[in-house]
């Protein structure tokens, strides 16, 4: 049998192309990656040998590793907030009936489409109008951040639940409520632990959300430094960029195992849920 | 934006009401976070611009005005930025998509057997840090980067004339679309895949080559998951302003980099940028809901 789609040569060049471009990908990470251990204050041609003078460098740089430990906390808590709200909204999403569904829904998707240029400056002005403390103390400007990370990310965790949600028999659910059950209980008992595995994930989204989000954070940071926003500045200074490309190389490997690892195993909890 | 009603997958029997975990219950705080932390600041940014509203907040008579609009509206720096904004998001998404459409075209249609190992790796990229990506070129599009250095050591480029790479509009639309290429073959994906090989057999037992099957049944079939796509990434970068400011220089200059300059810069001036935001948000807006029907989530949502 003949393909209709694709002719064996085609199927050959569309392959060149896919690596080709899978090589333009990540070509400049590995060449990242090259340079973090390049001996020279510049990244360039040739090489100068091997040092992990960059990577120590930054894991002694206090500044650096306080902006890290902010970027955890802020993404840690915002995650936390956006996971619950969003556990909340997709059972209401797919298992009430309402009037409005449709806006409520588009509702609370529609952080996605905002640009977040725009979000910032509009949490900035907020803050300012109720006069909520700028420059007071480490906590209150963490939490600004913090507020904006949990809108930003809910939408994404929403994504994530709903579909998850939609697969379970809701006669598992029935059949709680029949033994007598609360809602509560169903929920705690029956739904969560089905649910888990997009959890997981939707936690691991929201959380990778927050830690790289700058726009938002610019905008209402005060005097907090996150990553992201240590980044930024260290970009525009030449003497900081061998240590900052190795902190990239760490980032941008931690980052590609997790979604790798969570991919993975969201196909291998499906399967085995998929099962029940 | 739209999710697919719910009801479809929904239970069919009705589950008893009970008193905990009723509906709104369940959405109130949902919406209420969204409603003060999201609603709220875009109104207050709103009533700020025509200067009902002072900060901080003090209640009392202000006069409506519509000066920073007008001063918007009949200045020609901002919109002429703002068109220039446009036509850099065009071109970036279509060139985008035109990359996009083979690699979809490849996982989809080709048989391979490890397409979703494929997937990953094409989209991988993406779910890295967006600000370490834009890092990496602007590490190796400088004068004395890895590219131009290495043009240098083979003889190809003298050090006085280096390729001018970072700070130019080029730069901006490279990173852009670096950016953006893994995420928008996946509505192309996702449209490819869903499309019912038998028509493909149809048109070939009718005498269609694979051209004519393509032009005539593929194309047209997957047209919406090409315009899904093409909004996917001409939504974000037409206020895109990190890219920008990282790479583009001042020839890479964007509206999104006006905006910040109104609150960033040492002389503020907040309520013109209030005036630039809501534009933007407008126009971003307008385009969301026109065009609502294209940017469904599951479009981006495999299996």
């Amino acid at each position: 049998m003949t393909d209709v789609a694709l002719s064996r040569s085609g199927a050959r060049l569309l392959r060149g192309f896919f690596l080709l471009v899978v090589l333009f990908l990540y070509a400049p990470i590995v060449i990242l990656l090259i340079f973090s251990f390049n001996n020279n204050n510049i990244p360039a041609f040739p090489l100068k040998g091997f040092t992990l003078h960059w990577y120590h460098q930054f894991l002694t740089n206090p500044e650096l590793q306080g902006a890290l430990e902010n970027s955890a906390s802020v993404a840690a808590l915002s995650s936390l907030g956006a996971v619950a709200l969003g556990v909340l909204a997709s059972i209401a999403l797919v298992r009430r009936r309402f009037r409005g569904k449709a806006p409520v829904s588009a509702f609370l998707l529609s952080p996605l489409v905002i640009p977040y240029l725009v979000f910032g400056i509009s949490l900035l002005l907020l803050f300012q109008a109720v006069g909520f403390p700028h420059a007071v103390g480490h906590w209150q400007t963490l939490l600004r951040v913090v507020i904006g990370h949990v809108v930003i990310s809910l939408p994404y965790t929403i994504l994530v639940l709903m579909p998850r949600l939609q697969q379970i028999d809701v006669s598992l659910e029935e059949a709680a409520y029949d033994l007598g059950a609360s809602h509560l209980r169903t929920f705690r008992s029956i739904t969560l632990p089905l649910l888990l595995p997009a959890v997981v994930s939707a936690y691991l989204i929201a959380f990778t959300t927050s830690f790289d989000e700058y726009a938002v954070a610019s905008f209402v940071k005060g005097t907090l430094q996150t990553f992201p926003i240590y980044l930024y500045a260290a970009l525009r200074d030449p003497y900081q960029l061998p240590q900052v490309i190795s902190v990239a190389v760490v980032v941008i490997t931690i980052s590609l195992i997790v979604v790798i690892a969570a991919e993975v195993g969201r196909r291998v909890a499906e399967r085995r849920l998929g099962a029940l | 934006m739209e999710v697919t009603s719910p009801a479809e997958g929904a239970p069919r029997k009705r589950i008893a009401p009970s008193a905990d975990l009723t509906t709104p219950s369940l959405l109130g705080l949902p919406l209420a976070w969204l409603v003060v932390f999201f609603l709220v600041p875009i109104g207050i940014v709103a009533a700020y611009s025509v200067d009902v509203l002072h900060l901080p907040i003090t209640l009392g008579p202000h006069g409506f005005t519509l000066q920073a609009w007008h001063d918007f509206l009949h200045g020609s720096t901002y919109l002429g930025l703002f068109w220039k904004s446009v036509k850099l998001s065009l071109i970036v998404s279509a060139v985008v998509v035109l990359f996009a459409y083979p690699l979809a075209y490849y996982l989809a249609l080709s048989g391979t057997k490890r397409k979703y190992v494929l997937l990953l790796l094409l989209i991988a990229p993406f779910l890295t840090s967006y600000l370490l990506r834009v890092l990496a070129w602007k590490v190796l599009l400088g004068d004395e980067g890895p590219i131009n250095s290495f043009l240098f050591s083979t003889g190809l480029r003298s050090p006085d004339h280096p390729l001018t790479l970072i700070d130019t509009r080029f730069a901006v639309m490279l990173v852009l679309g670096y950016i953006w290429l893994p995420f928008v073959a996946l509505p192309i994906f996702v449209s490819l895949e869903s499309l019912d090989r038998r028509l493909l057999e149809a048109a070939s037992d009718l005498g269609a080559g694979r051209l004519q099957a393509f032009w005539r049944v593929t194309l047209p079939l997957s047209a919406p998951g090409v315009f899904a796509a093409f909004l996917f990434v001409f939504i974000p970068t037409l206020g895109e302003f990190v890219t920008p400011s990282l790479v583009g220089g001042t020839s890479g200059y964007m509206y999104g980099n006006a905006i910040v300059s109104k609150f960033q810069t040492g002389f503020p001036d907040w309520k013109g940028g209030s005036v630039l935001a809501l534009f933007l948000l407008g126009v971003v807006g307008l385009l969301t809901v026109v065009f609502a029907r294209f940017l469904q989530p599951k479009q981006v949502v495999t299996e």
